[in-house]
């Protein structure tokens, strides 16, 4: 209990007595602790919800059956016949849009007749006669409560390129939204998606015996070999994993608040241990502890902590709510059909931000702690804190500095780690470490510059403001080790994006050729292949002023239990068309040559580096009903999606998946041709099909558009972490005019008008920016080169060439500058206010 | 004409929201080259009486007037100003900067004033105090007396009509303290400064030119020799 009262007497009272610095510590952490809980909590949303209505509306099911192009029909009639006790399920699934309120949906074709044969089944059909009446009809659909549609309704739903009236003949509970889905019967399903023979998914229930390895031996052997035969929800899985590495790397994004937070405690507690010095003189000399000054401090630390993360976690909880659009989308756009779950408060990671918060807090704090409870407590008496101030031994932080870089250099060589880029990660840690150590050395060279040129432009207040940082070294260097920290990750990502984008920009040159593009209308997703009518397709090859179009063709594979895209294109527009770019450096017609006469495939860089695969090497895909070995002829940079995609000739395909129709359309006009004229045209050609028609221009407008909303959020948590060093800055700031209260007043009896005083603490926090934005651009430079060249390519597997974008860092270095001045600004109003007459007789 | 006329001042501060009177009905005038002691106990209100001569507060009632210009009068800018050039202040601390050498205390006045030649001046003001040489250094390689040297000639750089000194000597021995004593009664007559110093020094008394007794907020004797 005393100890309890001495800790709040000499620990927590000072605090309140500087209540604007401590609440700018405390949101400090706050914010730290709220972004790492966002992107948790965000993350699990977006991410969970791909699998929520498709595995939920499967009910308990223990294997699937799948294959590339979709199950042949009949053989749900051989695994009915197989002597066994088998329930067997086959399922269509893909998505519809209501046109109405063009909200994507799952569209899932289920056997309602069996279905509705074992009670109600999972979907809860009821039992109603008029159920059974409407069952195979073409038109009946049963729909998601969340959606807030009655029976009996009407509802237009865009399907592939066409648009149908369905008629609601149910309403199923959804799981508040999360299980939303359009059900209708297998045979109306293909019906509406013209996927005539073929069904998505065969769900099979198996007994318990003789385990599910032996059944799924059991059923492969009454499968064709490029039919697959794996445990159900594997798909779910594979995306799960397959994310992974975008959710790991945004949640390590969002720790750089937190690292920065780290500095500002340490220099909150370093002020501490200086103001106290004499104080912790005095209770070492009256009998304290080492230990209890030590655990002081520390209690300190963790009080600011437990505060911070108390407030961190409610606002996480509000910013996930924004980052779960971004994120959403972002899935959606790059990876797998991605629908914003409910963000759930869940213990863990609320627990993790927690302690995340307050153990960084504590950590950060342990250093200055220990070195309170070592001081003598004659020398904390006699010296005060002007010789603790000066002990800085920069030639050996010097040393300690290069030492750090060298490691961070060689990890930075290190190959990923269990699939993940650690050592990229370490050697941006050992990176920011050097820089804090060198920061000692480059402080006081740029003070020391500072002063002498700055006194002939803003006069004696340069000098007095660069002799103060000069004379405070260690608190100045941490400081600029907070905000450079935050600088640095600004400006590292801003170049590694800014060159991301001018890489995809110079891609796209190659990649997008054609003068018109189509697509089914309704949004694109990763995973998402609607279909256009293949007369359709005809019909605009045979338009005046087409010369050419290419007939892509894309599918949803599994290689190597992760997901991937399989795209086919026709080699001859691509010959004549295409510039494409190859790993090998080859030309594109010799590898279109090769691939021809091969029978081969081309794969994109992403699927290379995760699959391990190079040109020269056979890759097997599970083709309809067949399993076939393609030799990769070459890898081509793609930028469009990062789950990696496979490319072969559409005649090669045809062979394997006999279906002619396609999913997207490159148009090429003849030299003559206008490009309105021809999009006028085949407007009219496609009238009654829901498709869309894009120009060159716009569809790579579309792909900036997505480009630069899936860096939206890593902006933000840039954004975040500067904020929370500026807050540092100010409090620090703060601390400063209150320590130096003495100097400043008697600059007062000197004859410095308020103006003068404001001045020099203004330069102070401009100087300090000054020193940040050198810091931090300088280390930033260098961690870009670690985002770009390990972290990027080992996570996502794309080359990105490195490319200076001048205005963005720029823009954003001008903004945190005015906002390290503006920071100034309050911590200067206190010091204009402050009495000089008290504080000259303080001591 | 009086370069320093203190007239019927009073001056009450809040303590615990409670007025406490400082000064009551204080009135003194100084000439130039006057080296004036106010002598009395600690609280008497010597400190009180060197802000408001200085500029540094203003009385609650009463006028402080400098060179014939009433301090409460004047806004931020002028007062500075005033300080700067009409005003030297030593304290009994020294008050240096510990981040800036000798030279650079001294000339940092006429630096806050954009005075140019500021080097010229402080050099010279450092051999008032028999202190040439010193310049580099920094304040904690100094002595106690030498610091105090320095702030003596800090607050002659910009030959001021008024020096104020509180407790000039109270962190010195008795020694150095008399070489300091000895220094302001020189440098007074040398600069026809009016010099006013609060003090418990028995020997600062025996020197001043006139010596004014405070008791309880109140001048209860002066006397002029």
């Amino acid at each position: 209990m005393q100890r309890t009262i001495l800790f709040y007497q000499l620990i927590l009272r000072p605090l309140l007595r500087e209540p604007v610095r401590t609440v700018l510590t405390i949101l400090a952490i706050a914010l730290g602790v709220a972004m790492v809980l966002a992107i948790d909590l965000a993350g699990t949303a977006a991410a969970g919800s791909f699998q929520s209505s498709v595995e939920t509306l499967a009910g308990k099911n223990d294997l699937e059956v799948v294959t590339a192009g979709g199950v042949p029909e009949n053989l749900v009639g051989s695994l009915e016949g197989l002597p066994y006790p088998l329930k067997i399920a086959p399922r269509i699934e893909d998505y519809a849009v209501v046109v109405e309120t063009k909200q994507t949906l799952p569209l899932l074709g289920l056997d309602l007749v069996a279905e509705a044969g074992r009670g109600a089944g999972s979907i809860g059909l009821g039992d109603e006669a008029d159920t059974w009446k409407y069952l195979t009809s073409k038109e009946s659909i049963w729909l998601g409560e969340s959606l807030g549609r009655k029976s009996g309704e009407t509802i237009t739903l865009l399907i592939n390129d066409q648009t149908g009236t369905y008629t609601v003949r149910g309403i199923f509970p959804d799981l508040h939204g999360s299980a939303a889905a359009i059900v209708m019967d297998i045979s109306a399903a293909q019906s509406a998606l013209k996927r005539f023979g073929r069904i998505d998914r065969v769900l099979i229930q198996t007994p318990s015996y003789p385990g599910l390895e032996e059944w799924q031996q059991r059923i492969r052997t009454a499968l064709p070999d490029g039919v697959q035969v794996r445990a159900a929800g594997a798909g779910t899985n594979e995306n799960r994993r397959m994310l992974a590495a975008f959710r790991w790397n945004l949640r390590l994004l969002s720790y750089i608040a937190l690292v920065v937070g780290a500095f500002l405690i340490y220099n909150t507690i370093s002020v501490s241990v200086v103001r106290r010095r004499t104080e912790i003189g005095i209770v070492r000399a009256l009998g304290a502890s080492q230990s209890l000054v030590l655990a002081a401090f520390v209690g300190e630390a963790a009080c600011l902590g437990v505060l911070g993360a108390l407030v961190g976690m409610p606002l996480g909880r509000f910013l996930a709510g924004g980052a779960v659009q971004l994120m959403g989308a972002t899935v959606e756009a790059l990876y797998v059909t991605s629908r914003p779950g409910a963000i759930a408060l869940t213990s863990t990671p609320t627990l993790l931000a927690f302690f995340l918060g307050v153990g960084v807090a504590v950590a950060s704090a342990y250093s200055p702690a220990r070195e309170a409870s070592l001081v003598p407590p004659i020398e904390a008496m006699a010296h005060g804190r002007r010789e603790y101030g000066t002990r800085v031994n920069k030639a050996r932080d010097l040393w300690i500095a290069l030492a750090v870089g060298l490691a961070a250099m060689a990890a930075s060589f290190a190959p990923a780690l269990v699939g993940k880029p650690l050592l990229g990660y370490f050697a941006i840690l050992l990176l920011i470490c050097a820089s804090a150590f060198a920061m000692p050395a480059l402080v006081d060279l740029v003070t020391g510059i500072a002063s002498r040129l700055l006194k002939q432009v803003l006069g004696v207040e340069a000098v007095l403001a660069s002799r103060s940082l000069s004379s405070s070294l260690r608190r100045t260097s941490v400081l600029v080790g907070a905000l450079s920290t935050a600088i640095a990750m600004m400006t590292a990502v801003g170049i590694m994006v800014g060159s991301f984008r001018e890489t995809v920009l110079l891609w796209m040159n190659d990649q997008l050729p054609a003068d018109l593009y189509l697509r089914p209308a309704g949004s694109p997703a990763a995973d998402r292949h609607p279909t256009i009518a293949v007369e359709l397709t005809d019909k605009i090859a045979r338009l005046p002023g087409v010369a050419a179009i290419d007939r892509l063709r894309e599918y949803e594979i599994s290689y190597e239990d992760m997901p991937a895209g399989l795209g086919s294109v026709e080699l001859n527009i691509l010959r004549s068309y295409h510039n494409a770019d190859f790993l090998s450096g080859r030309k594109t017609n010799e590898v279109l040559t090769e691939l021809r006469d091969s029978n081969g495939v081309l794969v994109s860089e992403p699927f290379a580096n995760k699959h391990r695969v190079k040109a020269g090497d056979y890759i097997t895909l599970s083709l309809g009903e067949r399993r076939a070995a393609f030799p990769v002829v070459d890898v081509y940079y793609d930028y469009s999606s990062e789950r990696g995609s496979v490319l072969i000739d559409r005649d090669l395909l045809l062979r394997y998946l006999p279906d002619p129709a396609v999913s997207n359309l490159a148009i090429y006009l003849a030299p003559t041709a206008s490009v309105e004229e021809v999009r006028a045209e085949i407007e009219n050609a496609v009238a009654g099909h829901q498709v869309l028609i894009f120009t060159n221009r716009d569809l790579r407008g579309e792909a900036l558009r997505i480009f630069d909303r899936t860096f939206a959020i890593t902006y933000a948590l840039e954004a975040i972490a500067v904020l929370i060093a500026v807050m540092g800055i100010a409090g620090a700031l703060l601390a400063l005019v209150i320590d130096r209260r003495r100097e400043l007043g008697l600059l007062r009896f000197l004859g410095a008008a308020s103006g003068q005083i404001r001045k020099l603490i203004l330069i102070e926090a401009g100087l300090i920016g000054m020193l940040a934005n050198l810091a931090g651009v300088g280390l930033g430079f260098a961690l870009s080169l670690i985002l770009i060249y390990v972290i990027n390519k080992q996570s996502f597997g794309w080359t990105i060439r490195f490319h200076w974008p001048v205005a963005m860092p720029l823009g954003a270095l001008t903004m945190v500058y005015a906002a390290t001045v503006l920071a100034g600004l309050y911590p200067a109003r206190i010091a204009v206010r402050l009495n000089p007459v008290e504080v000259a007789h303080e001591e | 004409m009086p370069i320093l006329s203190i007239q019927g001042v009073s001056k009450d501060y809040l303590t615990d929201e409670q007025p406490v009177r400082a000064l009551n009905n204080v009135s003194l005038e100084i000439s130039r080259g006057e080296f004036v002691a106010l002598v009395g106990r600690s609280g008497c209100g010597k400190s009180t009486l060197l802000s408001l001569a200085g500029a540094m507060d203003f009385p609650t009632s009463g006028t402080v007037q400098v060179n014939g210009v009433a301090t409460a009068s004047l806004q931020d800018d002028a007062l500075a100003r005033l300080r700067r050039e009409k005003i030297g202040f030593v304290f009994q601390s020294f008050q240096l900067i510990h981040t800036l050498t000798v030279f650079e205390n001294v000339e940092l006045p006429l630096l806050l004033a954009g005075k140019r030649n500021a080097r010229q001046t402080a050099t010279e003001r450092l051999a008032w105090v028999e202190l040439d040489g010193f310049g580099l250094r920094y304040p904690h390689q100094l002595s106690g007396g030498q610091m105090q040297r320095v702030a003596i000639a800090r607050a002659l750089v910009q030959s001021p009509a008024v020096l104020l000194a509180d407790e000039p000597t109270g962190n010195l021995d008795s020694t150095t303290g008399n070489v300091i004593l000895g220094l302001l009664q020189r440098l007074t007559r040398q600069e026809n400064t009016a010099t006013i110093m609060a003090t418990h020094n028995a020997e600062a008394a025996i020197l001043a030119d006139v010596l004014v007794r405070m008791r309880d907020g109140q001048i209860t004797e002066v006397t002029r020799r």
